[in-house]
């Protein structure tokens, strides 16, 4: 019964931690779909010199740990820019998700067959159009089941927002552990809400993918 | 169809922004907001600034009971809180404390996130290099600890002369055993035990080894609670150094006026009631 109580304590104090890792994650995989997706049209289909800079992008911030990435955004950028620790870190988050994505959506855009860019020209369409309507919709079809990965992994990064001081889940399972002495029940109930966590997000994007599986 | 699917995830990644912004979890004050009183030209002096905010903000790492750490309802709490909250009536400013790791503490203070940092700190060399430290709020203290059953009494640090005494490999307390009870002549050489952890020390002690053992006061509390020991005597004379509030290097106006208050706050005997109302040795 006393185990009960301590457990639901616990759970009560973490679970306030819930709505911060899932901003956290959220702000970070919208920042890289937008980048992921832009950058990998640029790589495929752009002017060769932007080419190489999307390179250079994708791997210097891939081989970069993200702990870094948040550090230089929070204390050497917000030097300039007013950036508070949640936007540092979820946009430093998303920086390096971006890099990811890109290459994840440029591999979408080159497993989509060329003769459809060739088509759509035919029938009169621009490059930009062709894109849009046709390489595109394909690609991102494609690249759901990877993206799917990169978004429990982008979840489970979020906990190093702490490091620059945004309480969320695991943060809160510590200030626990430290305050109780029970280490066991704190980081059992952050593996529990991590757990569901993932399975929701899993099971959504499954859910995507079927729905918007084309017929060929 | 497909303009269709890139609509919807465009408004599930515009709803995620949205629903993201809400959530931002602002940082938590620790009193009801005060309005700040005037947004003022950047004004000179780490002090003038801080009072034209009307904020004092100060970073801890809130996992080191019993001097800060967090309760069930999301309060900071601790000695070290308690003391700042105290420090910033007298300054007559609001404080806002921060939790993030230790380790972030120092980079945040030289960036200017945070005004203090106050977090059970030692003012060490390698970090009087990058920061400023005010006057210490609080001495670090030693106990000299015996088996439950000892008959030993101590009354101050030298007359534990001539008994055999255990201390952990290198630490300032087996330094001081050396200087003033070994190279004094009053206890003989093989009379003091080395121990690469106190809580081995603490072993042999309930064992009967040894007579006495010289360590830390606040991991000697609890040793001697677990391990039904015998506390003979606390006191600071053993020990080196200090807990102090870091602040931003060359704010000397800050350090003058936060070194002026600590004095005010252990003269008037509040330092000594909240370490009773703590716990602390």
């Amino acid at each position: 019964m006393e185990f009960v109580q301590d457990l639901l304590t616990t759970f009560n104090f973490i679970v306030q931690g819930l709505w911060v890792t899932i901003s956290v994650t959220a702000v970070a995989l919208t920042t890289g779909v937008v980048i992921g997706i832009v950058l990998a049209i640029v790589r495929v289909y752009g002017h060769p010199f932007l080419q190489i800079a999307v390179i250079i992008y994708s791997v210097v911030i891939r081989a970069v740990p993200v702990i870094v990435i948040i550090f230089i955004l929070f204390f050497v950028i917000s030097r300039y820019v007013n950036l508070s620790p949640f936007w540092a870190g979820a946009l430093a988050l998303g920086f390096a998700s971006g890099a990811y994505q890109t290459e994840i959506f440029r591999g979408a855009l080159q497993a989509v067959q060329s003769g459809q860019m060739i088509a759509a020209r035919a029938i009169g369409m621009s490059r930009l159009q062709a894109i849009q309507s046709i390489v595109l919709p394909q690609a991102v079809r494609l690249a759901l089941p990877a993206w799917g990965n990169e978004a429990t992994l982008v979840l489970k990064d979020s906990t190093l927002v702490f490091a620059v001081g945004v309480p969320e889940i695991l943060r809160r399972a510590q200030q626990v552990s430290a305050r109780t002495f029970e280490p066991f029940l704190a980081f059992g109930v952050a593996l529990l809400l991590y757990l569901a966590l993932t399975l929701i997000t899993t099971q959504a994007l499954r859910w995507l993918e079927r729905r918007y599986r084309l017929q060929m | 169809m497909q303009k269709q699917m890139l609509i919807i995830l465009a408004f599930i990644a515009a709803s995620l922004v949205m629903s993201a912004c809400g959530g931002a979890p602002a940082a938590q004050p620790t009193q009801p907001t005060a309005q700040p009183t005037q947004p003022a030209a950047q004004p000179e002096g780490k002090l003038a600034q801080i009072r034209a905010a009307g904020k004092l903000i100060v970073g801890t790492s809130a996992d080191y009971p019993p001097y800060e750490s967090i309760d069930e309802n999301g309060n900071f709490v601790g000695f070290d809180m308690d003391l700042i909250r105290a420090i910033g009536e007298k300054l007559g400013v609001e404080v806002e404390i921060r939790d993030m790791p230790f380790d972030s503490l120092i980079a945040s203070l030289q960036e200017g996130k945070i005004d203090a940092v106050i977090a059970a700190m030692q003012a060490t060399a390698e970090r009087e290099e990058k920061v400023d430290f005010t006057i210490p709020y609080r001495m670090t203290k030693d106990a000299f600890i015996g088996a439950g059953d000892t008959t030993i009494t101590l009354n101050k640090p030298e007359d534990a002369a001539g008994l055999t005494i255990g201390a952990q490999t290198g630490t300032v307390q087996e330094g001081w055993i050396q200087k003033n009870l070994v190279a004094k002549g009053l206890t003989p050489a093989d009379k003091v035990f080395s121990y690469e952890r106190a809580d081995q020390a603490a072993l042999d002690l309930a064992r009967g080894r040894i007579q006495l053992v010289l360590m830390d006061a606040e991991p000697a509390l609890e040793l001697a609670k677990q391990n039904g020991l015998k506390v003979l005597l606390i006191t600071e004379e053993t020990a080196e150094g200090g807990k102090s509030i870091a602040i931003p290097e060359g704010a000397s106006d800050l350090k003058a006026e936060l070194d002026r208050i600590i004095q005010q706050l252990i003269d008037d005997g509040t330092v000594k009631q909240l370490q009773d109302k703590h716990g602390l040795p």
